[in-house]
């Protein structure tokens, strides 16, 4: 990780995680749709802050336009727009589905948590190519992705923006038409 | 490689707990929430394995991700739209129609 201001960026980076978690909490368990939305808002921008904390300031912008931008101008509109009254919580806590829910997914947390401790016990880190010092060389992190970008993915980059197109239509259509 | 296995435990527990929002919630727009929410940390895992072992490809990896997610959350909040102008209601339990 390189440290440019003198600041304990390992300190910040587990605060934020700490922060994301409990929004992300709180984004399950809120009553109203728009403490949801809020609180989406915050473990978005907090992740954006992971990612600026581990120098990919091009994936940390895009995080925060089109994420934390766009996406969540797209959810608050349509909240706003439904006018979704729905000022009591609609967790059943008795039901099965909550039963099995939960214990299934404490159940592969444990298991992932437990698999990612071992990893990080035995790893032995391979360096790729991409090392601090060749992406300074290639001229910062942007420039070093948009190097590999449209050198060995440009065919990925075209299908993309085809699938773009597709969902502008798409959406269009959803939006206009009216069903029986 | 602390700071990487909090990132990675943290990218774990968004993905369940987007999860559990899917399974639980009975609000269509905190469904998608949801859904976007483990994308996002699927997004966060991807950024932090590749930064550990100096690579590119999950940058591109999320770059792609997120392009798609855009879009996703474009067709599906007009989807929505549908449901509640054909249901009258935001809630999951309002679709049974198809049920026998």
């Amino acid at each position: 990780m390189v440290n440019i201001v003198n600041i304990d960026t390992s300190f910040l980076s587990n605060s934020l995680c700490v922060v994301a978690a409990l929004l992300a909490v709180v984004m399950l368990t809120a009553r109203s749709a728009i403490t949801s939305a809020l609180s989406f808002l915050g473990v978005l921008l907090a992740t954006g802050g992971i990612y600026g904390l581990l120098s990919e300031h091009f994936v940390a912008t895009i995080q925060l336009v089109v994420y934390a931008g766009a996406i969540m101008v797209l959810f608050v509109f349509s909240i706003m727009l439904l006018n979704i009254d729905t000022q009591k919580n609609d967790i059943q806590l008795k039901s099965k589905t909550f039963i099995l829910g939960t214990i299934s997914a404490l159940l592969s947390f444990g298991v992932v948590g437990f698999a990612l401790k071992k990893y990080f016990k035995t790893n032995q880190t391979i360096a790729g190519q991409y090392t601090d010092e060749k992406i300074q060389a290639l001229g910062g992190n942007t420039k070093a992705l948009a190097l590999e970008l449209f050198s060995s993915h440009h065919v990925l980059f075209e299908v993309v923006s085809l699938a773009l197109i597709i969902s502008l239509v798409a959406a269009v259509v959803l939006a206009k038409r009216k069903f029986d | 490689m602390d700071t990487f296995f909090n990132i990675q435990l943290l990218a774990a527990f968004l993905f369940f707990i987007g999860l559990l929002t899917v399974f639980l919630r009975r609000n269509i727009i905190i469904v998608l929430m949801g859904i976007e929410l483990m994308l996002n940390a699927v997004n966060l895992s991807l950024v932090a394995f590749s930064r550990q072992h100096s690579l590119l490809s999950g940058q591109l990896g999320v770059f792609f991700v997120i392009t798609i997610a855009a879009a996703e959350s474009g067709v599906g909040l007009s989807i929505l739209i549908n449901f509640y102008r054909s249901f009258g209601s935001a809630r999951t339990n309002s679709a049974q129609e198809l049920k026998g």
